[in-house]
């Protein structure tokens, strides 16, 4: 009997192969979530990918996916020296249990300790923090200015963008979890990579130029298929991502962007849903006005993904998801998290409460080039 | 057609008809479950002892009065082992007091809670003893306890019943199926009667017929007893299940012969496949139209107070408004891993994650799943049950305040108050430890991403 790399190798093949001689209809198929859909194109025939990624190109069909495989990190920018954290990293779950309830000789309770501390993550709330919280500072961070605005709060990006909206990374850039030596940074990663639950692609279509083009129709899917090792940790270009229809309709959905100088820009995602899958539980974040800002090649993108971030959503996809343990790694405390979260959340207030219930943010990110087969393209080319 | 080839037909269709999983197109149960049994293999067992076929769990080593039989062996949790080694229970009359410091990164040495009436592991899992002059019998062995008593063993491991059963084929003592960092007890499992190429797994909706390297097993509504018709291009995507030289056929597992030389097993006469390029432990090919995954047998459909939905990781119980079941899982840390998981057990461990402590915002955000009018259950694994919200515990039918609820294994069932819509899952893993050692898992019957399957 085959093994399973056997057996996804063949299917992959077989998938690619299709794939190659068809055309994609599905974002015209499907229901509201679509926004803006891609007229069908010609049968596609494999790229002739630029040798330098200076040369103007355009992809069969004036098609190219990108399946995204690494999260790099939450839209941390971090410096050397750790300018960013001038009052350095703040302490985590293990760190403040010991100074809520030092050794001392005192019998505690059960309930008094450890369970007070696990309410305080699960039901968490906006009362001031009983231990210091260190956000990150400075001039500038890594993002999109969602609002159009540039103002005190917002930070300014490294190529000279102003007003880059990322509270976000006042709250988590300062601690150790989310930054690059920090549990976040090596497994999210892998990860990415590796669970089936975690694997989206945004596709372009209608590009006559990856350099410059003026309109161009992005959209986004959760797909199904593994990607293709390179033998120093990267992944490699070519492989294919089937749709997933089954359980992924909900991902589903398309924005207009334009390219210039090669990097691509999106108008407004009314909402991306980025699956998150930690140690085997699936979550998923949620990215409202969500925008993307990626720097292409034939083979490759990378850049950022940035929105208004659902806090509640956040808190519990990268924290109260995973084990108290794990957190305690990265120094992460969820409560303390969360306090920050609400307090500078900037995002879609709540009717009723006039609260904010997102944050702006972006999720750093590296993709690569796939072809995305869509599901009438895989059935004519098996009929066939 | 004669009267007696009809007949005949007739039989044969009903006899296989059963198996077909998708009937009604997004339910994992057949509309009609089949009341077919996994048959076992026929084991020695010393005297008193038999074997109950349960609704989950399939086969399982009962004592006299039918009560399953567990096991509990030893797991290494975060900061140390808790369980027990072959030949040596540790499972006795110790009344612990303070939590043992084995989940990281909390530190032990706290006073439990319901400290005063916290029973000890035996009150819970009475021991089965062994007579004085009790001999091995098989895998049955003899182990002789630190307390001087005598206690059977199975395959080495201390047999244990549960204050939890209460009939034959009850399997409350065991709950959660992906136990993640708790060290629970396992049901003693009898052995399937199953070739070798096959073994047969738990999940919430049967028990299902899996290779023995763990790929999904099916049968094809294409196929008539005992005759496969998957050929040419069906072969592309689904692999007869091949029987070598040596192989017979036993129990309901048939061979036949799809060309000179060329063995295919059969179950209950269906031709059995695998689905060509699936990875281990997936279902994938159930969603190709007339081919569904092979049970054993299945477990009771819920009451119809309860819906199946489609979400982003698979199929998974709700209730009739669509909104995710979840149950709730818990395990205690002290020495002897008690259960915090039912309404007999201490519910502040719940309340904590739950509310905060507070029991009414429990019941906004994690409100039961109540039964309605008429509504039953015709099986042990669905029960309804009188409860007091404000401590959790079990209420007197109809008193005031008290909820009438739906129970799996007589824990309750529960709704999560931000899922919004079918499919939702905000509340998977919600508790220490992924909602393993205190918090909710959503009920999943098909799992295509997560572990919860």
């Amino acid at each position: 009997m085959s093994n399973m790399n056997e057996r996804s190798s063949r299917f992959a093949i077989k998938a690619s192969v299709r794939g190659l001689a068809a055309v994609a209809l599905l974002p015209l198929l499907l229901d509201g979530t679509v926004i803006a859909a891609a007229p069908p194109a010609p049968a596609a025939a494999a790229p002739e990918v630029a040798s330098s990624d200076d040369k103007d190109w355009a992809p069969p069909g004036g098609r190219i996916g990108y399946v995204l495989w690494d999260e790099v990190s939450w839209g941390l920018r971090e410096t050397p020296d750790k300018q960013e954290c001038p009052h350095g990293f703040n302490i985590g779950p293990r760190e403040q249990f010991s100074e809520e309830f030092p050794k001392d000789g005192k019998k505690r309770t059960l309930a008094e300790t450890q369970l007070k501390r696990e309410a305080a993550i699960w039901d968490p709330d906006t009362t001031p923090d009983e231990f210091p919280f260190y956000e990150a500072t400075g001039k500038y961070a890594i993002g999109v200015n969602l609002d159009g605005k540039d103002t005190p709060e917002d930070f300014e990006s490294d190529d000279g963008r102003k007003g880059i909206d990322n509270q976000l990374f006042r709250v988590v850039g300062c601690i150790r979890n989310y930054r690059k030596e920090g549990e976040l940074g090596i497994i999210t990663t892998k990860w990415r990579a590796q669970k089936p639950f975690n694997r989206v692609t945004f596709e372009l279509s209608g590009v006559d130029s990856l350099k410059n083009d003026p309109d161009v129709t992005v959209s986004y899917y959760r797909t199904l298929d593994t990607l293709l090792a390179g033998p120093t940790g990267n992944y490699l270009p070519g492989g294919s991502q089937r749709i997933d229809e089954r359980w992924g309709k909900r991902f589903i959905i398309s924005a207009k962007g334009h390219i210039v100088d090669g990097v691509l820009e999106t108008e407004p995602f009314k909402e991306i849903q980025v699956p998150e899958d930690g140690m085997g539980d699936p979550a998923i974040n949620i990215f409202r006005s969500a925008q993307l800002r990626l720097k292409l090649t034939p083979k490759s993108a990378e850049g950022v993904l940035a929105g208004f971030i659902d806090v509640e959503q956040w808190y519990y996809a990268m924290n109260t998801s995973w084990a108290t343990h794990h957190a305690a790694y990265g120094q992460a405390s969820a409560a303390s998290i969360y306090k920050a979260l609400r307090r500078l959340a900037d995002g879609y207030p709540d009717p009723e409460t006039g609260q904010n219930t997102a944050i702006s943010g972006a999720m750093d990110m590296r993709l690569t080039q796939v072809y995305v087969i869509h599901q009438e393209e895989d059935s004519a080319a098996a009929a066939q | 057609m004669s009267g007696s080839l009809f007949t005949r037909l007739l039989a044969l269709g009903l006899s296989v008809a059963p198996l077909l999983a998708h009937a009604d197109g997004k339910s994992p149960w057949p509309q009609t479950p089949s009341k077919d049994k996994e048959r076992f293999e026929p084991v020695p067992m010393p005297p008193g002892f038999q074997i109950v076929v349960t609704e989950q769990e399939g086969p399982v080593f009962a004592d006299a009065r039918g009560h399953t039989l567990y096991t509990w062996p030893v797991r290494q949790l975060r900061n140390g082992p808790v369980g027990e080694r072959k030949g040596a229970p540790s499972c006795d009359g110790t009344k612990y007091t303070e939590n043992a410091g084995l989940m990281s990164p909390y530190p032990g040495g706290f006073e439990l809670p319901e400290v005063a009436t916290r029973p000890s592991c035996i009150d819970i899992w009475p021991v089965v003893t062994a007579a004085a002059d009790a001999e091995p019998v098989g895998k049955f062995t003899v182990v002789k306890r630190a307390d001087g008593l005598s206690q059977w063993a199975y395959d080495g491991y201390a047999l244990y019943t549960s204050v939890l059963d209460d009939q034959p084929g009850e399997v409350n003592g065991a709950h959660s199926l992906a136990a993640g960092e708790v060290g629970v007890r396992k049901p003693a499992e009898a052995p399937s009667m199953v070739p070798p190429q096959f073994k047969v797994d738990t999940n919430l909706v049967g028990r299902i017929l899996l290779t023995e390297d763990k790929y999904a097993v099916y049968a094809s509504s294409q196929d008539t007893a005992g005759q496969s018709n998957c050929k040419g291009a069906c072969l592309d995507q689904w692999a007869p299940i091949e029987a070598p030289a040596y192989a017979k056929a036993r129990g309901e597992f048939g061979i036949l012969e799809r060309s000179p030389g060329i063995r295919q097993w059969t179950f209950r006469k269906q031709p059995l496949y695998t689905h060509i390029g699936e990875p281990m432990m997936k279902m994938y090919g159930s969603d190709v139209p007339g081919w569904y995954n092979v049970y054993e047998q299945f477990t009771p459909k819920p009451p119809a107070d309860f819906t199946v939905q489609n979400s982003p990781s698979g199929l998974v119980l709700a209730d009739r408004a669509g909104k995710t079941v979840y149950m709730y899982n818990c395990a205690d840390d002290a020495l002897d891993q008690l259960a915090c998981d039912n309404p007999d057990s201490p519910q502040i461990y719940r309340f904590t994650v739950c509310g905060g402590g507070d029991p009414k915002r429990c019941l906004e955000r994690f409100p039961y799943v109540a039964v309605s009018q008429g509504v039953t259950s015709d099986n042990l694994l669905w029960t309804a049950m009188w409860i007091d919200p404000m401590s959790g515990k079990r209420a007197q039918p109809h008193a005031p305040g008290a909820l009438y609820v739906w129970a799996y294994r007589k824990r309750p069932v529960y709704t999560h108050y931000r899922d919004q819509g079918p499919g939702d899952e905000r509340a998977d893993q919600w508790g220490e430890f992924y909602g393993y050692r205190n918090g909710y898992k959503a009920f999943w019957l098909r799992s295509d991403f997560g572990r919860g399957g």
